[in-house]
């Protein structure tokens, strides 16, 4: 899929300059290798490989778990074609996720244009069933051959889960495999796994008003070279509604980094960490998906800028 | 950070309000018209009641139950929630239960002489809660539906939909059980009521506080049964 600018993102002598000068501080930054400006969509390598990544994707946790509602299918099969067509690439799902396997499945078949997509799913202990049959269940269920991503949900039986995701890899079944966690849980665990295990993608929350992960977990990620996801960009949908609801503002000098709205303040924060690969958000509107899609073009906050936004939200 | 306190309600809840009232619409857009048979037996249900005839307020009742356990629970909620199935077999257990009690009129319990009097002076509390519950699930809940501005076709009715049968139910056992028998009868229905009443809370819905109004009530109303125990044999 063509990642150029089009309709009103049509690029200007404005955003020319700023284009310029984003690529001229990020060539000044150090602590940021891994990502490449394509046409003004920031990407970032996946861990040492040469394949990127989009840097925002899409969550599907309770937004795509609609059941065979063909009003709704309509309505998501709309979203994840618009998510497409403004460069998307990861979507990430879980069976613990009702339907939403099942809906990705029915929207991806729906549409001809699913080149970008990196398919992302978990293997869960409680869903039933061996790894094996998950995988295959969710593949059947998605209406894809395989997974771009597997991942062990929330650590359950992790061992046993990673062991086989292993053996699908070396066989070629899934290109890349990792763990999840959230809400901040069991984080010495996720380090432990990190330090000791071959994964490829460590998923968890990291967002402007939980940055627990910034102590130790994402400097291993990036040690380690391993992709890492943030999944509750916004808290579950609280962290923005509360700033909307207060009608609080953006600082002026958020404009300097592209931020014109809350949602590419909070994500754009979140993909500006040299350790961050990718955010998933998730959303059922429009509106707010190219929102959210906005916070992945140029230019990107700056490590100062990092730091301003840090200040800026915790005095708030 | 501990792993328990870190949950919250919302974590459990899977799909969102907008979804979950489309699933009631979808059920109402599917069965329609069997709503007016719902309707029409859950009000001869609390005729019967009314009239002591509990072996066929039972026997009128469990394939409500049944029927709920099927259509609303496997065929549609397990759609949006794992748990679902799980639900559904409760409910199933539910219809098994009521039908015993219909079959088999253990439902009928004895006082001691010594309490006779009291329990007369109690039955009366206690039928009028089962009573104002057992209509709420009737009337009040489709009501509120056009009340919270969803409209008719997202009313949920009894024999239709989880909540209202629910509701219904526990009102018809006030109305006519005691002691273990109650506990029996009133346990999933009540423990339905408040897994529904939190998802609803979550989701934002005012019905959530109906239902919990509901097992404020009946907790009272059996509370007041209780206190008179039955005769040993």
């Amino acid at each position: 899929m063509s990642n150029s600018f089009t309709g009103s993102n049509r690029l200007t002598r404005r955003h020319s300059i700023k284009l310029l000068a984003a690529a001229m501080a990020a060539s000044l930054l150090p602590a940021w290798p891994g990502f490449a400006a394509s046409s003004g969509r920031w990407q970032k390598a996946i861990g040492a490989s040469n394949k990127t990544l989009p840097v925002i994707g899409m969550g599907t946790w309770r937004t795509f778990n609609v059941g065979n509602d063909a009003r709704l299918l309509a309505a998501r099969t709309e979203l994840v074609k618009a998510f497409f067509e403004l460069g998307g690439g990861m979507i990430d799902s879980s069976p613990m996720y009702g339907s939403a396997p099942d809906v990705m499945g029915h929207a991806l078949s729906q549409l001809d244009m699913a080149d970008s997509l990196f398919a992302a799913e978990k293997v869960w202990s409680p869903a039933g069933g061996s790894a094996r049959e998950q995988v295959a269940d969710l593949q059947k269920r998605w209406k894809i051959p395989q997974f771009d991503l597997l991942q062990v949900h929330n650590l359950s039986d992790w061992r046993e889960h990673l062991a086989v995701l292993r053996e699908l890899k070396a066989a070629g079944k899934v290109g890349y495999i990792g763990i999840t966690t959230s809400h901040g849980r069991r984080h010495s665990e996720v380090e432990q796994i990190m330090a000791s295990e071959n994964i490829d993608f460590v998923q968890l929350t990291y967002n402007i008003s939980e940055r627990e992960a910034e102590n130790r977990l994402l400097p291993l990620a990036k040690e380690k070279g391993i992709a890492v996801i943030a999944n509750r960009p916004y808290n579950g949908g609280s962290l923005i509604n509360n700033l909307k609801r207060r009608g609080e503002r953006l600082p002026g000098w958020a404009a300097e980094c592209g931020c014109t709205s809350w949602a590419e303040f909070l994500l754009k924060f979140i993909v500006s960490h040299p350790a961050i690969s990718c955010a998933i958000p998730a959303t059922t509107r429009l509106e707010h998906l190219q929102e959210n899609m906005r916070a992945g073009l140029n230019p990107m906050p700056s490590a100062e800028n990092r730091k301003q936004m840090v200040r800026f939200f915790d005095s708030l | 950070m501990n792993n328990y306190v870190s949950y919250q309600l919302q974590d459990f809840i899977p799909f969102s309000a907008d979804v979950y009232f489309r699933l009631l619409e979808r059920i109402n857009e599917t069965w329609w018209p069997l709503h007016l048979l719902g309707l029409a037996l859950g009000a001869t249900a609390l005729v019967l009641a009314l009239k002591k005839r509990e072996r066929l307020v039972w026997l009128l009742i469990a394939p409500v139950w049944a029927f709920v356990a099927v259509v609303f629970f496997m065929q549609y909620y397990a759609q949006l929630n794992w748990a679902g199935h799980y639900v559904g077999y409760a409910f199933l257990a539910q219809a098994i239960l009521l039908l015993l009690l219909a079959l088999a009129g253990f439902s009928r319990s004895k006082v001691s002489a010594a309490n006779t009097s009291a329990v007369a002076n109690s039955r009366p509390a206690a039928v009028a809660i089962g009573l104002g519950i057992a209509l709420t699930g009737l009337l009040a809940l489709p009501l509120m539906a056009t009340l919270s501005g969803g409209g008719w076709w997202q009313a949920q009715v009894f024999g239709i939909h989880a909540d209202p049968t629910a509701i219904s139910t526990l009102g018809l056992a006030l109305m006519l059980l005691r002691g273990w028998r109650l506990w029996l009868v009133a346990c999933i229905p009540m423990l339905w009521l408040l897994l529904s009443g939190l998802t609803l809370w979550v989701l934002q819905a005012t019905e959530a506080w109906l239902l919990f109004a509901v097992l404020a009530a009946a907790l009272v109303g059996i509370a007041v049964l209780c206190r008179y125990p039955e005769k040993k044999a």
